[in-house]
């Protein structure tokens, strides 16, 4: 069994200790719940959030928009990305598409699917704009800069077309897939819990920040997005877990 | 020998470098022909140029129609994410069923002596390791011919021969017209059973010299090959 606690988790642990450290020395300065709470306050409250009957719907509402976003984008991420890393001329006509879907800001996003959606799509639609760019210009990254070598390789030895793709390319690009998916879902959490802020569905993360706003509930905030952060931690967990059980040929 | 390959005024020119101008080369059949030659000479492109990787601006190739090809590249080719195994039954046709690509890979696996590397990635192995597999993979299918470009080169003079060794033991098992392009003329005593010499670009054939004695039986040090090897070395130092 590897040691965990290795030289890097010490100097991990104790940048963690210096954030908690700050927090409460501005929860002393400000000596008001309203502005920033105790750190340790904030704790008791998402312990307290764990053990209310809807949080597994609210938090699994959110994680399943951004599985549904991440999943969607990711297909269409996956398939344009091909297209564009083996078309020029593809590459060319969706790169001012990509470029115009990377500027546009993402409140000007969220405030037209407010109008063209119900409110629990706004934050998937919103994952999906966000998230959907990273994953194809990754993906296309990747085609292109596949060893020429290898699929000149594949095709003297008349290997089909399919068995290329699926033996040569996929393979060779399951890096900037992985590190397409974690930019995405890195900002696509963002992108769906301000969708829900705004959008206010039912069950979501965001809505109960929002919610919690609303009454100076500061230590509320702060504990959801602390949930927040511990969803998109474990989320990029599994992708580097993938990543290790998938690119098992580099030693 | 009787010549049944043949290139006949072969031209090509890359921009305005002339590469073969009204060139002419035949080979026989299952043997090996090693072609020698400084760098830029034509020698890689003519490979390319037999294995329809390269187009040619002019010529005529008798008796290549309907041929199937092997390349042994200098650089082995593997693919990282797929094991030795792998590797070798990726050029195996999908025609052929599951059990049969299975037989021929590890027939194939056991003649380069790759028994206890057949799970490994190429990440994993040597580089005579890897060449070896790239040279399985060259005869993993039923080709006619195999291209061979400098396979040999960077690796040391134990592993060239090693390398030499597993190459022609799995060559005389299964003869194929060999076509090998090196710098070395060592390696192309030891394996060829024609060696030409091409001069600078526009390539011209300058000697070609045949060696009866089988490969693999051959002594360099013997009087008759190192005068062969003095000969071929006094041709290339006019280049």
């Amino acid at each position: 069994m590897k040691n965990f606690f290795t030289k890097t988790r010490y100097i991990q642990l104790a940048s963690v200790v210096v954030m908690l450290v700050c927090w409460k020395l501005l929860a002393v300065h400000f000596n008001s719940p309203f502005i920033i709470p105790h750190p340790e306050d904030t704790f008791m409250t998402v312990l307290s959030l764990f053990t209310e009957p809807d949080f597994l719907m609210v938090a699994g509402s959110t994680v399943l928009r951004g599985i549904t976003g991440f999943l969607v984008s990711g297909i269409l991420g996956l398939a344009t990305g091909i297209l564009a890393g083996l078309s020029p001329g593809f590459n060319a006509f969706i790169t001012p598409m990509l470029v115009t879907v990377r500027s546009i800001p993402v409140i000007s996003l969220i405030l037209l699917a407010l109008i063209w959606f119900n409110p629990g799509l706004v934050p998937v639609f919103i994952a999906f704009l966000t998230m959907f760019p990273f994953i194809c210009t990754n993906v296309s990254d990747g085609i292109k800069s596949v060893d020429r070598g290898l699929v000149e390789m594949a095709k003297f030895y008349r290997v089909d077309n399919r068995r290329i793709i699926a033996g040569v390319y996929l393979p060779a690009i399951v890096p900037f897939i992985i590190s397409g998916a974690s930019s995405a879902m890195g900002i696509g959490w963002r992108a769906i819990i301000i969708g829900e802020v705004l959008s206010q569905p039912r069950y979501g993360i965001g809505t109960h920040m929002q919610n919690a706003q609303t009454f100076l509930n500061v230590d509320a905030v702060i504990a959801w997005t602390l949930i927040a952060v511990l969803i998109s931690f474990a989320f990029e967990k599994i992708i580097r877990w993938a990543e290790h059980k998938i690119v098992t040929w580099v030693i | 020998m009787k010549m049944s390959l043949q290139i006949r005024d072969l031209c090509k020119a890359f921009n305005d470098v002339v590469v073969f101008k009204d060139f002419n080369i035949s080979f026989s059949n299952d043997t090996i022909t090693c072609l020698l030659g400084p760098s830029g000479c034509g020698k890689t492109t003519l490979l390319n140029i037999l294995g329809n990787i390269v187009l040619p601006d002019k010529g005529t190739l008798v008796g290549f129609d309907n041929k199937l090809f092997s390349y042994v590249f200098q650089d082995p080719r593997l693919l990282p994410w797929k094991t030795v195994r792998d590797n070798i039954e990726f050029v195996l046709s999908r025609d052929l069923p599951v059990s049969e690509r299975k037989k021929q890979t590890d027939r194939l696996i056991r003649q380069v002596e790759l028994e206890g590397f057949a799970g490994y990635y190429p990440s994993q192995l040597s580089g005579g390791m890897r060449q070896r597999v790239s040279i399985a993979r060259a005869f993993a299918i039923p080709s006619d011919i195999i291209l061979m470009d400098e396979p040999l080169k960077g690796l040391d003079v134990a592993l060239k021969q090693n390398l030499i060794k597993w190459f022609l033991h799995i060559w005389k098992a299964d003869r194929r017209t060999v076509i090998f392009v090196t710098h070395d003329v060592d390696e192309a005593l030891l394996l060829g059973d024609r060696i030409i010499v091409l001069s600078q670009a526009p390539a011209q054939i300058l000697t070609q010299v045949e060696i009866a004695e089988p490969a693999g039986n051959r002594n360099p040090e013997k009087e008759l090959l190192k005068n062969t090897k003095q000969a071929i070395i006094d041709v290339l130092g006019k280049i």
